[in-house]
């Protein structure tokens, strides 16, 4: 048993601190500080820009496509780094979940249209997947997709589409095929979003963001046979193989720190009767409680990353650790809220901000309430709570 | 980075595992509840023959010069058992502090001791302390005739009942002092009596105890940190007993739940319990986690390590509480029975808990590191 990062690893990790410091501008920063929902395009760009200088835009990819042959517990110090600083992760859809579909099933004429412009932002994707109809029950999905000739013709809906409204590409989950069991007739599917009969409507929700999440509605819409992935019937493997690519980012350690961070930030600035919260019994404790906690959630991350032979089933491990970060998330944002106390009421819609020399408004009061009422989807997205549970019945129990 | 045991790390896993299965189960443990000190001699010897008093002793005095990830790996499976035997108050903490600060005529006990023939029981807190390590003590040892006269009182020192020596902490020329004494001196006096979890303890009174020069261990700067070491030690070991027994409550819910039938079907069916395990499945994987963070942190310097060794407390205290709790509740009325090993787990875990410092000291040793940060 180890418990050390090599030296290699602490070097690599002052390298990506020192080249974040020096090239993550501080407008930048704050608009990642109070959480632009979804973030600015040219933000975006620029910081994959910064990032392809260094060839970090895609790290979870192999070298040859632009990746790295970084271990996963360099990624995991990279992102650290990236949440440390509030610099802006980048694009999740394309690179952390089409980029590996794209890589491993794609074919190379597709790798070659889609992953450069991903990389360095040009095309920027939403996830089409879960329907009305189709939430926790994904496999049930109706979006159809018919070939006719060279296109296949797409009729459906989707639901919750982040960024839909800012997005160039979707990958889709669309029903190919209706007479096989319900994951078998599923495909993968590139659909440009200003193709004739795809709409987006916007889905104003309570942390208010006015278009983070969005509904997408498919009326006969024609998309070139070649923008198939790998194989129809396929579909549901490769969403499978995505979500596998990524096992530890349901545990959001990076966001739940860098939250846990800005509550301590708080705490201290924030006092009662002449003393800072964070030296009040009763708040430090709940500090203490939440911190404790959070380091355990560190350590579950680095167990998988470091590929240990865990005793227990590795699916259910994955399940426990989102279960986990999921409701951490809920912690420490509930925390921070009660840190504010009557700051908390102040509403910020929309990636409003206060001036930096503001008498009455502290620089940390804007983006907390709506990441807040944001993540009480935390425990929804992703699998909710309760599938979660089910599948480590199901897997660890036998139930 | 690396979570696996090694060779050597497995094979003491294993070892003692398998003993532990095929010779102390739970109507073992019952038996030896009801023993007058909570032990039994000839399995105290055998965990000797094991060698698992002397993990940590190093190779020239006869020990496996093994380091706190072997003893960790140790009485991980002495909580899956809930083993009542002082491993801890003799291996644990006792022989690392006669290895730490012991004279050389001290030292030459460890032999005794890791043959099974010496027990100790680490004597620090009064009555009216609350886990606190340092705060005045009423017990002192005044110089006296080129030796020592210890008076004074502890309470709850746990396993004294079955230990040959006290390692006492005292105020000594206005410093605290640790010093060892026979259980059997003279103005020595225990009143025993058995805790929630059938282990045993004593409030201790001394007066008027004759102490030579050389019952002194050490003192000031130096006993504090070697008392608070031990603690931190403590705390980890039975975060990784907690774990142990943690991982046992499962396997005995999980089959439960697979055999009982109510309903005309195994209430493994239902989904709030099948829900209940997975909740309880959390609990132990962060538990592990936890542990590992302690395990990171116990050779650190003393305030960074005490401060995670809280952290680790105020997890896996939590955790054990609730898979302890729930342990009861998915076993319906039997869980409340003394026949039936789920309830006893249930007291092990408050056990746990409430020594070497409870939750809420724990929460306030983290909280009193935010102001020395600010």
């Amino acid at each position: 048993m180890n418990f050390e990062f090599s030296a290699d690893d602490e070097q690599f990790r002052q390298e990506v601190r020192d080249y974040l410091q020096s090239r993550v501008p501080e407008e930048l920063r704050r608009r990642v500080y109070i959480k632009y929902n979804p973030p600015l395009r040219e933000d975006l760009r620029y910081m994959l820009g910064a990032l392809a200088e260094k060839g970090w835009s895609a790290p979870g990819l192999p070298i040859e496509y632009g990746g790295t042959d970084w271990s996963p517990l360099r990624k995991h110090i990279f992102l650290e780094e990236m949440y440390r600083i509030d610099a802006l992760e980048s694009a999740w859809g394309g690179l952390h979940m089409l980029a590996p579909v794209l890589v491993a099933f794609g074919s190379e004429a597709q790798k070659a249209r889609f992953l450069p412009p991903t990389l360095n932002g040009e095309i920027y994707w939403c996830q089409g997947f879960s329907e009305p109809n189709a939430g926790s029950d994904l496999a049930r999905l109706r979006t159809r997709a018919v070939l006719d000739g060279d296109h296949y013709v797409v009729n459906g809906q989707k639901i919750w589409t982040s960024d839909a409204s800012i997005a160039d590409w979707g990958f889709f989950l669309v029903r190919t095929d209706p007479d096989v069991k319900p994951q078998a007739g599923i495909s993968f599917l590139l659909i440009k979003m200003d193709t004739p009969g795809v709409t987006v409507r916007p889905i104003p929700t309570i942390d208010g963001s006015s278009a983070a999440l969005n509904e997408v509605f498919l009326d006969d819409v024609r998309v070139p046979k070649d923008q198939l992935v790998g194989e129809a019937g396929k579909g549901w493997t490769y969403a499978k193989y995505l979500l596998e690519k990524e096992r530890t980012a349901s545990a959001f350690l990076y966001y739940n720190k860098r939250e846990l961070a800005k509550l301590k930030d708080i705490a201290r600035s924030e006092q009662i009767d002449g003393v800072a919260l964070i030296e009040t019994p009763e708040f430090a404790a709940r500090i203490a409680d939440v911190e404790a906690d959070m380091h355990a959630l560190e350590w579950s991350v680095l167990r998988v990353l470091a590929n240990e032979d865990n005793k227990y089933n590795l699916n259910a491990v994955i399940s426990a650790l989102k279960l986990r970060g999921s409701s951490m998330q809920q912690r420490v944002t509930q925390l921070y809220m009660d840190a504010m106390g009557r700051r908390a009421l102040r509403c910020f819609p929309d990636h409003q901000d206060i001036a930096a020399d503001d008498p009455f408004w502290p620089h940390y009061v804007p983006g907390r309430a709506n990441t807040y009422f944001e993540w009480r989807a935390s425990t929804i997205y992703g699998g909710t709570q309760e599938v979660q549970k089910n599948i480590i019945a199901k897997l660890q129990f036998g139930l | 980075m690396d979570f696996d045991l090694s060779d050597e790390q497995q094979m003491l896993r294993d070892s003692a595992e398998r003993y532990l299965r095929d010779n102390y189960n739970f109507e073992t443990f019952r038996a030896i509840a009801n023993e007058e000190n909570a032990i039994s001699e000839s399995q105290w010897q055998a965990m000797a023959e094991m060698g698992w008093l002397l993990v940590e002793l190093p190779e020239a005095l006869g020990g496996l010069g093994c380091s706190f990830l072997e003893t960790a790996v140790l009485v991980e499976e002495l909580g899956r058992a809930m083993v009542l035997e002082p491993v801890m108050s003799t291996a644990v903490i006792g022989a690392h502090m006669l290895l730490q600060a012991g004279t050389p005529q001290q030292q030459a006990l460890l032999g005794d001791l890791a043959a099974g023939k010496l027990r100790l029981a680490l004597a620090c807190e009064e009555a009216g302390g609350r886990y606190s390590l340092d705060a005045d003590l009423v017990t002192r040892a005044e110089a006296v005739d080129g030796g020592y006269q210890l008076d004074g009182h502890k309470t709850v020192v746990l396993d004294a009942p079955s230990a040959h020596k006290l390692i006492v902490s005292a105020s000594v020329g206005g410093e605290l002092g640790l010093f060892l004494v026979d259980s059997d001196a003279e103005g020595v006096m225990l009143s025993s009596y058995p805790l929630i979890n059938s282990a045993r303890a004593s409030d201790i009174s001394f007066s008027g105890t004759r102490l030579d020069s050389s019952a002194l261990l050490c003192a000031g700067a130096e006993a504090t940190a070697l008392l608070q070491e031990v603690c931190d030690r403590a705390v980890l070991a039975q975060a990784a007993m907690s774990l142990g027994a943690m991982e046992k409550v499962l396997d005995v819910c999980a089959e439960y739940l697979q055999t009982r039938q109510q309903f005309g079907q195994p209430i493994g069916k239902f989904q709030a319990l099948q829900h209940r395990m997975s909740e309880m499945f959390v609990e132990v994987q962060a538990s592990r986690s936890a542990l590992y963070h302690g395990l990171a942190h116990i050779g650190a310097a003393a305030p960074e390590r005490s401060v995670a060794m809280s952290q680790v407390k105020v997890t896996v205290a939590k955790a054990a509480h609730f898979v302890g709790a729930q342990g009861i509740q998915l076993h319906g009325g039997i869980g409340l029975t003394e026949e039936y090993p789920i309830g006893h787990y249930f007291r092990y875990f408050t056990f746990l808990e409430k020594s070497y410092g409870d939750r809420d000291y724990h929460l306030r040793n983290i909280a009193k590191s935010y102001r020395a940060a600010h």
